[in-house]
């Protein structure tokens, strides 16, 4: 039983890209009903194994563990995916020519994709979560440069360089808890396994120089895929050149997961040398993060490279939440990880509506939005609102819950976070106004919104106002049990 | 016999450092690209060497076995992947580097140094060799410099390597290797990684019409 529930989503995406390489041949719509059908099996999967694993761990031989912490985020993976499937159907009509540019090759990566993302959770041990962590970025490189432009070729090639030179240190790193283990006892077999280092944590202990040397090697390492400033070059340019639904996973799936990564290390590494010195490294990596994030935000001209740097900003709150530590500061960040996701989500996909519409993402070249296309007009408006931490939404919520355990602890950061959320306001608002009203420069020629899109931005909206006014019982409690996996 | 081979092996261990560090040198002043692909090949043959030399000390099978892949992917596959490449590209064999061969060389003796001194205070707390450790970081440190000084996009890859070299070498300094599936699904990652950043290569060619990453500019700010 816990194979199939673990091996289940593991493996249904392969099988996935496996199938639909095989139907190259075939009319784009058989392409689409099996990615329909693959895909909500695989959701099927997913779903399966969050409502078991919320209420008890799960273990499959040595190599794979589900917990709470896991089910949380694969809950976030699941929606994103099901969201990113159901936006892709319309905005996938026009695929440029070119080599890997096809339909069944979009939908083939798009799901190994998938599969190293829910990997990288499932995996029990730490090697195997590096190797898969490198897979993510295997897996999306294509999908960056899929249109095969000058400027998608270059961010690829960044994104391939960046982010491997980035894990290889995060490898390093991995090597020296590794060591700790082997000097502290743990037999070479099971000194990877996070829930062994967890438990012998204290005997990791003896020796710190090493585990401190190998908490900056990771913190660096997986920050390169958190897209942490000063680690974050590949990420406005692989954001802002993939297409739309991509540019939506890497932002709402593939950094969360990198997170993940972090996450199951710091408990290691707070175990073995007191919660201080992981987390002060967060703290001031993600405060940095939001910092630039924020301010770059302000002088942004490419629709999709503003949320890739709204991404930074966000990713540096929800470190630095996690850097805070405590009940409050743990909770907010995992709440942020979800609204993020769904905030990101939606904002992607309006961008990718704008830039089909008008074969443009300079957000000088973009106006008239309001009176030629009013739905994504509005998205952008809602989501600018939501990113911005503004109730109803629920980024006010975990926002909130961040500052709390900050003015409580650490009255500084409090209010460089909150003189940031404004910055943040300002910028959102400066772009998005200028973009709304006025005539357009270019008409706007391409297709219109596709009816698949709107609905799944209907349902980002309509989630992200539901966590903000009433966090459902359901969510509330797997939200409570991860955070109490990661205050253990 | 027995013995002595024992004893050859240890030695082997210690004093293959010297020539790592001498791969990197040659590296770093090297004019032509099949110079860094040989450089390459000779490291990544020490490193299969030294890990040989492991599994006969220790008597690990395993050990065998992850000498052996190091021996086929990364002494014999990568660099004829890379060769390929090279013909496949059309690329020039003289390099054009940001930073001359002799300064670089002068540099990279420079982070040889540095190692030593960043590794002394641990080496003692891991009962480590201290010149593998140090080579080990020298090989990290001078990946990455081949990453930042050279202009052509397949040093970047090599450079990489060279990188991941140093890492592999830092699990065999400490840790004798980590467990098999591990090493295993480390190299098969490398592997594509390779294959990925060789077909990116072809498409870089194809859209710019040259492979020289410091000219790839459209994306700013």
């Amino acid at each position: 039983m816990n194979a199939l529930l673990l091996l289940a989503p593991l493996l249904l995406p392969w099988l996935a890209a496996g199938v639909l390489l095989s139907l190259r041949r075939r009319p784009a719509a058989q392409v689409l009903s099996a990615t329909w059908i693959f895909g909500g099996l695989e959701i099927g999967a997913l779903g399966a194994l969050v409502v078991a694993a919320a209420r008890h761990a799960q273990a499959w031989s040595d190599y794979l563990r589900a917990d709470a912490l896991t089910a949380f985020f694969l809950l976030t993976t699941a929606l994103v995916f099901a969201l990113v499937l159901l936006y892709a159907a319309g905005y996938m009509r026009r695929v440029p020519p070119g080599r890997f540019a096809s339909l069944p090759w979009f939908y083939a990566l798009l799901f190994v994709f998938l599969g190293t993302i829910v990997g990288v959770y499932l995996a029990a041990n730490l090697g195997l979560m590096w190797i898969l962590m490198e897979g993510t970025t295997l897996a999306s490189v294509l999908l960056v440069g899929f249109y095969n432009t000058e400027r998608a070729v270059e961010a690829g090639w960044k994104y391939l360089i960046v982010c491997t030179v980035g894990l290889a240190l995060g490898l390093f790193g991995t090597i020296a808890f590794y060591l700790a283990a082997v000097r502290g006892g743990v037999g070479t077999a099971h000194a990877l396994d996070w829930l062994t280092l967890l438990r012998n944590a204290k005997h990791l202990g003896n020796t710190p120089r090493l585990l401190q040397l190998g908490w900056v090697f990771l913190a660096v390492g997986y920050g390169t895929k958190v897209g942490l400033v000063p680690m974050h070059s590949w990420l406005p340019d692989a954001h802002a050149e993939a297409p739309s639904p991509v540019s939506a996973m890497l932002s709402a799936a593939l950094l969360n997961c990198a997170l993940y990564a972090l996450i199951r290390f710091q408990e290691i590494a707070s175990g073995a040398l007191g919660s201080g010195y992981s987390r002060h490294v967060l703290l001031a990596l993600g405060l940095v993060s939001a910092l630039v994030g924020a301010m770059l935000m302000l002088v942004q001209r490419d629709l999709k490279r503003l949320f890739a740097y709204s991404s930074i900003e966000h990713m540096g709150i929800v470190a630095t939440g996690l850097g805070l530590g405590g009940a409050w500061g743990a909770y907010g960040a995992l709440l942020q990880i979800l609204n993020h996701a769904l905030a990101k989500c939606l904002m992607f996909f309006a961008a990718g509506n704008v830039r089909e519409r008008y074969h443009e993402a300079r957000m000088v070249r973009i106006r008239g939005l309001g009176t030629t296309m009013p739905l994504t007009a509005a998205a952008l408006v809602l989501g600018g609102v939501a990113l911005a931490g503004l109730p109803p939404f629920g980024l006010f919520a975990s926002e909130f819950a961040i500052l709390r355990q900050a003015f409580n602890h650490h009255p500084a950061a409090g209010l460089l976070l909150l003189a940031l959320l404004s910055v943040v306001f300002a910028a959102l608002a400066r772009h998005l106004q200028g973009m709304l009203g006025g005539r357009p420069v270019v008409p706007p020629t391409g297709p219109g919104e596709a009816a698949g899109g709107l609905v799944a931005m209907g349902i980002c909206l309509a989630l992200l106002l539901l966590l903000g006014l009433h966090l459902p019982g359901s969510v509330h409690s797997l939200l409570q049990r991860a955070v109490a996996v990661i205050r253990s | 016999m027995t013995p002595l081979f024992g004893i050859a092996a240890a030695r082997l261990l210690g004093s293959a450092a010297a020539l790592l560090f001498l791969t990197v040198l040659a590296m770093a002043a090297a004019r032509r690209i099949g110079t860094c692909i040989l450089a390459y090949g000779c490291q990544s043959a020490l490193l299969a060497a030294e890990v040989f030399a492991v599994a006969y000390v220790r008597h690990s099978a395993a050990a065998w076995v992850v000498g052996g892949m190091v021996l086929v992917v990364k002494t014999v596959a990568l660099p004829w992947a890379l060769l390929f490449l090279v013909r496949r590209l059309g690329v020039a064999p003289r390099l054009e580097v940001r930073v001359a061969p002799m300064p670089s060389a002068f540099a990279t003796a420079a982070l040889i140094f540095f190692s030593f001194t960043a590794v002394q205070g641990f080496a003692n707390e891991l009962h480590a060799r201290e010149n593998l450790l140090a080579a080990s970081v020298a090989l990290m440190l001078s990946g990455m410099w081949l990453i930042i000084t050279h202009r052509l996009a397949l040093m970047q890859v090599l450079g990489v390597l060279v990188l991941e070299n140093g890492i592999f070498l830092a699990a065999l300094a400490t840790t004798f290797g980590m467990p098999l599936v591990i090493e295993a699904g480390v190299t098969f990652d490398l592997l594509i990684g390779v294959l990925l950043m060789g077909l990116l290569a072809f498409r870089i060619r194809d859209t710019f019409e040259h492979l020289d990453v410091s000219r790839l500019r459209r994306l700013r700010g």
